[in-house]
């Protein structure tokens, strides 16, 4: 009777998961942890100018002793180390690219739009794009970059000038883990920013002439880099210049499988063209399916 | 039986058009902030300046509106003065029309030599100390700037619009490009207040604006432009600065 009672308890301890101790896989950091909640500067140190590595090992030891010393490899230091050796001290890039993020940027574009708009350096090249280039250098023709390092922020939020170089909670919200986007989605996937025209750069102008929304946006949460298709008929559908948007809307009138291509990759043009496209170009509206 | 045959065909007649809701049509107001000041002939474009869209009429907005007309506010020139700032400081802020010492590039002439302004270069010579090395002391130079110096009037009109706004809900706020344009967008029919709630500098006035627009139906999904110029400003003339 004990030796069954005994083996009822061995397997409830197995296949119960309140009862078994679950295996902690040490590999893996998480800010969601309850004890890696505390203040931000327990463990990350900010030094000037930028916060370019890991917390250091008394971050880890104070708690983390025990898996520190376990075998000859403890999963623990690969977290930070590229190889979990005590012999090699390497470390992963910082932030480590393959990790999920942990937390969201909130950003306010309009008070920086209130207080840096105009600025300007006399000195530099010709600032076309006003003071989104503080922040938004050139990626690729069709993109723009955002800021990665902390210094972009610090050369004014060092201190004093909050949120200040440690209240890391002034920018940076706890979120769930995701994969940031490589890049933005593009409705007009055709846009070319230093486009317009060879000799001309037509579409170098500032950019909160056509990224309308930049301006009001109190934080980043849900912004889109959306530009309103009357930012594009100014020149691109103009009696006397240009009918691109006319004749786009008319070649799908006669032909419901035609792809809008002249500024849409076929994801975007294989779509009923939206209301916005209709009325600027006062064209009838109709449907693809509608089409005879 | 009969009753969940009914029951069955009313969700066939209605499904197809709960799977399908007709999109939002919104309207965009194009601001075009132009005007005329200090005697001028042409139209001159207000540039880097906020506008506010609030809901409702004139009439319903009457508290806002009177407290926005109520307001004393200082001038910048009153501010810095006040705050004892050099008067080199004070027409740089001037000359790029400038809130805050943000708004403009710093550069090594004014740290330095006969341009140089006094507050810049004290901070530029904190921050060498403090950073290091010159290119950062210069490009870090705020961080150095006193407070209320650095961006003390900004903040004293922030709390002005965010104390006005409390009587207001569901506020658009947008700022001019370099050609005085600035785009509301989202917006349904309904009648809304133009203003700028704080009054901005023009010359040797202050100048605000609270007119109503009205999108119509049939401005939906289109982009309506609001010419500034059509909206009478209430001029005040620049207050003068109170003597230490």
């Amino acid at each position: 009777m004990t030796r069954i009672k005994t083996l009822i308890v061995l397997f409830l301890i197995c296949v119960h998961p309140c009862l078994s101790v679950a295996a902690i896989d040490y590999s893996k950091f998480s800010h969601a942890t309850p004890k890696h909640r505390a203040a931000c500067n327990t463990c990350h140190k900010i030094t000037f100018p930028d916060i370019k590595d890991y917390p250091s090992h008394d971050a880890c030891v104070s708690c983390h002793r025990p898996q520190f010393f376990r075998g000859a490899k403890p999963p623990i230091c690969s977290v930070c180390h590229s190889k979990t050796s005590p012999r090699d001290d390497a470390r992963l890039a910082f932030r480590n690219p393959a990790i999920k993020l942990q937390f969201a940027i909130e950003f306010p574009h309009d008070k920086h739009q209130d207080v840096i708009a105009m600025l300007q350096f006399s000195h530099a090249a010709p600032q076309n794009y006003y003071n989104c280039t503080v922040c938004h250098g050139q990626r690729t023709a069709t993109f723009k970059a955002v800021p990665t390092e902390h210094a972009s922020c610090f050369n004014c939020h060092w201190k004093s000038q909050q949120p200040v170089a440690d209240n890391c909670n002034g920018c940076h919200k706890p979120a769930t883990p995701y994969t940031p986007a490589d890049a933005p989605t593009r409705i007009s996937a055709k846009f070319v920013h230093e486009g317009g025209g060879i000799a001309d750069k037509k579409h170098v102008r500032e950019c909160a002439t056509c990224h309308i929304n930049i301006t009001k946006s109190a934080s980043s949460r849900g912004l889109k880099p959306d530009v309103p298709i009357t930012a594009c008929t100014e020149c691109h559908n103009k009696v006397g210049l240009r009918q691109d948007l006319n004749n786009e809307l008319a070649a799908l009138k006669k032909n419901r499988t035609y792809t809008c291509n002249y500024c849409h990759a076929p994801s975007v043009g294989n779509l009923d063209p939206p209301a916005s496209h209709f009325a600027i170009a006062e064209f009838p509206s109709f449907k693809r399916k509608d089409i005879k | 039986m009969k009753l969940f045959l009914f029951a069955f065909l009313l969700m066939v007649a209605v499904l197809p058009q709960s799977q399908e809701p007709p999109a939002k049509q919104t309207c965009v107001l194009r601001l075009n902030a132009r005007v005329k000041w200090d005697g001028a002939e042409k139209l001159r474009a207000l540039q880097r300046k906020r506008f506010f869209l609030i809901p409702g009429t004139l009439e319903q907005n009457r508290a806002l509106i009177d407290a926005i007309e109520r307001q004393t506010l200082t001038s910048r020139d009153c501010y810095y003065q006040k705050l004892g700032a050099s008067p080199a400081l004070i027409n740089w802020l001037k000359e790029g029309d400038c809130e805050s010492v943000y708004c403009r590039g710093v550069e090594k002439d004014l740290v330095t030599g006969p341009k140089a302004v006094p507050e810049f270069a004290s901070a530029y010579a904190a921050s060498q100390k403090e950073y290091g090395n010159e290119e950062t002391a210069l490009r870090w130079l705020t961080t150095n700037v006193p407070p209320d110096m650095r961006d003390g009037f900004y903040r004293d009109r922030q709390r002005v619009i965010q104390e006005l706004l409390k009587q207001a809900s569901s506020v658009q706020s947008v700022m001019t490009d370099r050609n005085g344009t600035a785009y509301f967008t989202d917006l349904g029919p309904g009648t809304y207040v133009l203003s700028n709630l704080i009054p901005s500098e023009l010359g040797q006035k202050l100048v605000t604006w609270n007119c109503q627009v009205t999108i119509r139906p049939e401005d939906l999904a289109t982009e309506k432009p609001y010419s500034l110029s059509k909206c009478v400003g209430v001029e005040k003339p620049m207050p003068v600065c109170a003597a230490d």
